[in-house]
């Protein structure tokens, strides 16, 4: 009787602990979204980016993909530069992202002032 | 499971048998003897293969004959025992036509589809695919006889009666010695395998040298010429042959003469030696000025007083190396799709090498191939195909619309080679001395361009890529040649160019059609990029070109027929069933009588999408292999999309970006030394221009920089401003 009892609550079966493997971040629209990603971009270009201008253009444009790389290689140290763009393109295309985008374009259309047109 | 042994009574037998068919005696001074039986033996061994083999699906008999070396060591000597000047011999005429029969299927192309491939075939099929090359180089070498020229004879009998006289036998006799000549042809050493002889002797050239010194070309210029009128049936076995023949040879170089190609190798070998030179410069630029264990290492400062670090001495140069090489040292790779495996027995994507003397029978080949077979066979074939005939294979249509590009071109150069010629006599160029395009006329018509459209559409539907490669090319000489026919200075070859170029442009499904090929590009071969490219960047220019000399070109519109089509069937749903049919015909007439101007401007935005422009990342990508008109026609799209259509925005993402920056900066960067470089290191500089005043006048582009744009958000980045409300289109 008493083993019947143990059937039942399972006490005697060996509890199988399966070992999982630890999952690998991905890298989806929610750590793009995180404050390390799109937000943290925004800012840093606004900070640290300058131009000289004319005449300086490929010294302009090495600085530019340089800060695009270290940005990249601190949201998703896995992928290479190349790769994470490529990642990141097609992320762009999910809905959820699309909105973001288009309340992105929007704040930054405010500063400048409506005084175009 | 299957063994893969051939059945031991089957080996026993054919073994049997071909020892029985003859061998070199010793009392005959080592001379080739037949066997008692051996035109029975020889009948019997066709039975063999094709009630064994050929029914049961299997290729045993095939490789026990293989392995038993009976092509050599007896068809051939047979061949060769049948004198040249032997015309009464009745007996050896049919010893060598049964020959031929054994050697047909032997020759036979190993190739199967899936679904017909059994298990004998797989495990056979390798050593038969070694041994083929064998018999090819045996056909093409043998010491004592012309192979190929003894096949012909078999034929010229029945070659010689007029076409009304022939019997089913002859006309079968005549097709077989064609196919024994394509298969010949067609038999080249295989990628995959190992070959353990020289692989020239197998080669393209090889066989051009021997189709030429053995009157093959002769056979079928005549058949050619004559297709129609002594011939039939035979144009698509002489299609395959010519295929094999010219598939992957430049046209341009066939044409030039020896000592043109000679300075333009002499240059290309030079420009590759600045290459190599520039390269290693690139590298020792680089290089570590110590030994590889002195061992520095430094810091990257990053924001928030974090540091990476990086180890090398060359890193010390510059922070862009180290940049670099902090990329270049992730492990991880974003897995990619593997390719599918492609059929390999068709393609003509491979370019072939010729040397000096097949260059020279090829050349003449061609020439006089174009002078009097063109025409007739081509216009045959089109026929042919068009009423779906038994003979015609899916094949053929490809082989067909493959050759109509190349012969085109071929005639396109040997044009121009003739006017280099006549320049260099310092004779200025009359009317009368220039050639009219009449020679390829029966390809330049209605009827073609119908074909053409309707593989074309037929292809792309059903994602059939290799052919559509070859319909692209087919296309893009088409438009080439008559755009020179339109320069030419002949009256009547311009009207006629003009009246072509009318009917090409005039079908709106024709521009569509090339749109949709250029964007719906994915991860096809290089030479179906090239290929859609290239269809892409003539079109275009050409459009371009006719519309700006014709303003009020029409084109058939058939779109919004059907919009009003689709509006008028839901209305007559209600109505009754004639009233119905009748409105259809009504919009039938509608549809086929719709007519609009045709707006270059309008037409041209279409090609910089977001899909077009990815389609022309993905071909410059290859920047390094690519040649110097290659790049042109990437930069001149390119410029058009930023600076004609003025939709730069297409291309500030962050890919093309350090695409266009890495070609002119480097690491391993286009070369520097080339005429191009100058222009597309001007393109960058330009887009890279607008790029920045963009950044700073929009700070929206910051992010936008990582991603396709939105169309609603595409115009506003471009101009700085919303679109109107709605503008009707």
């Amino acid at each position: 009787k008493r083993s019947r009892v143990a059937d039942e609550l399972g006490i005697d079966e060996e509890v199988q602990v399966t070992k999982r493997r630890k999952p690998i971040a991905k890298l989806d629209d929610d750590r793009l979204l995180s404050q390390n990603g799109i937000p943290k971009l925004r800012r840093i270009v606004q900070e640290k980016l300058k131009f000289k201008g004319k005449g300086h253009e490929f010294s302009d444009i090495s600085r530019m993909l340089n800060l695009y790389q270290l940005w990249l290689d601190d949201l998703y140290p896995r992928a290479k530069f190349a790769d994470g763009l490529v990642i990141i393109e097609k992320l762009g295309h999910s809905k959820r992202m699309g909105v973001m985008r288009k309340e992105w374009i929007k704040e930054s259309k405010i500063p400048a002032g409506d005084d175009r047109r | 499971a299957y063994s893969g042994a051939v059945d031991q009574e089957v080996r026993a037998y054919i073994y049997s048998l071909a020892s029985a068919l003859g061998g070199t005696g010793l009392d005959e001074d080592g001379r080739y003897a037949l066997g008692d039986d051996a035109s029975a033996v020889l009948k019997d061994i066709k039975r063999w293969l094709k009630l064994y083999d050929e029914k049961l699906n299997r290729y045993d008999v095939a490789r026990c004959l293989a392995e038993a070396n009976v092509f050599k060591g007896d068809l051939l000597e047979i061949l060769s025992l049948w004198p040249e000047d032997d015309r009464q011999g009745k007996l050896m005429g049919k010893m060598a036509l049964s020959c031929m029969e054994i050697m047909v299927p032997l020759t036979w192309p190993i190739e199967k589809n899936e679904m017909q491939m059994t298990a004998s075939h797989y495990c056979h099929a390798p050593y038969l695919q070694l041994a083929q090359i064998g018999y090819k180089r045996e056909i093409l070498e043998h010491p004592s006889t012309a192979i190929l020229r003894t096949a012909i004879r078999i034929a010229l009998p029945s070659i010689a009666l007029p076409i009304s006289e022939r019997s089913q036998r002859d006309e079968g006799i005549i097709r077989l010695v064609l196919y024994f000549l394509r298969n010949v042809a067609m038999i080249s050493a295989p990628a995959n395998l190992p070959v353990e002889w020289n692989e020239n002797e197998v080669s393209r050239a090889a066989t051009i040298a021997a189709f030429q010194a053995q009157d093959v070309f002769t056979l079928l210029l005549t058949i050619a010429s004559n297709i129609g009128e002594d011939f039939n049936t035979q144009d698509v076995v002489v299609l395959e042959l010519l295929f094999h023949i010219v598939k992957g040879i430049d046209a341009e170089k066939l044409f030039m003469e020896d000592e043109e190609l000679h300075q333009k190798n002499s240059k290309e070998l030079k420009g590759l030696m600045l290459k190599e030179a520039a390269m290693l410069q690139g590298y020792a630029k680089n290089a570590p000025t110590r030994h590889n264990r002195f061992g520095t290492m430094i810091w990257v400062k990053r924001d928030n007083e974090r540091v990476s670090t990086v180890s090398g001495q060359d890193v010390l140069m510059d922070g862009q190396h180290a940049l670099s090489k902090m990329d270049q040292s992730k492990k991880w790779n974003k897995p990619k799709q593997r390719k599918k495996e492609q059929r390999t027995t068709n393609h003509f994507d491979l370019p072939t090498p010729l040397n000096k003397n097949s260059k020279k029978f090829l050349r003449s080949f061609v020439e006089d191939f174009l002078d009097s077979g063109f025409n007739p066979l081509f216009a045959h074939l089109r026929r042919a195909i068009e009423r779906d005939a038994d003979r015609v294979l899916e094949s053929h249509q490809q082989q067909f619309l493959y050759l109509i590009g190349w012969f085109l071109q071929a005639e396109r150069m040997r044009k121009a080679s003739k006017k280099r010629q006549l320049d260099k006599q310092g004779v200025l160029d009359s009317v009368a001395e220039v050639d009219s395009y009449s020679l390829v006329a029966s390809v330049l018509n209605q009827e073609t361009f119908i074909l053409l459209n309707k593989q074309m559409q037929e292809w792309l539907d059903h994602k059939q890529w290799l052919e559509l490669d070859a319909a692209m090319r087919c296309f893009t000489q088409i438009l080439l040649t008559v755009q020179e026919m339109s320069l030419s200075p002949i009256d009547e070859d311009q009207e006629i160019a003009d009246n072509i170029q009318n009917r090409i442009f005039y079908e709106e499904t024709t521009h569509d059609r090339v749109i949709s090929i250029l964007r719906n590009y994915k991860d096809q071969n290089f030479s179906y990029l090239d290929a859609c490219t290239d269809l892409a960047h003539v079109f275009l220019r050409l459009l371009e070109q006719y519309s700006k000399g014709n303003i009020d070109l029409q084109v058939r519109s058939r779109q919004r027929a059907r919009r009003k089509k689709a509006a008028k069937t839901a209305e007559s749903d209600i109505q009754a069933d004639q009233q119905d049919s009748e409105a259809e015909d009504e919009v039938d007439v509608q549809r086929l009588s719709k007519e609009r101007k045709f707006d270059f401007k309008r037409f041209a935005a279409k090609f910089v999408t977001q899909p077009c422009v990815n389609t022309f990342v993905t071909f410059t990508t290859y920047y390094k292999d690519l040649t110097d008109e290659q790049l042109k026609r990437a930069h001149r799209y390119f410029y058009r999309v930023a600076f004609k259509q003025e939709m730069s925005v297409m291309l500030l993402r962050l890919d093309i970006v350090s695409l266009f920056y890495r070609m002119i900066k480097g690491p391993d960067g286009m070369n520097t030394a080339s005429s191009i470089f100058n222009e597309w290191k001007e393109l960058a500089k330009q887009v890279f221009r607008k790029l920045i005043k963009q950044m700073q006048e929009r700070p929206g582009l910051a992010v936008e920089l990582l991603f396709s744009k939105l169309s609603s958000t595409a115009f506003y980045l471009e101009h700085g401003y919303e679109k109107e409300a709605i503008v009707s289109t």
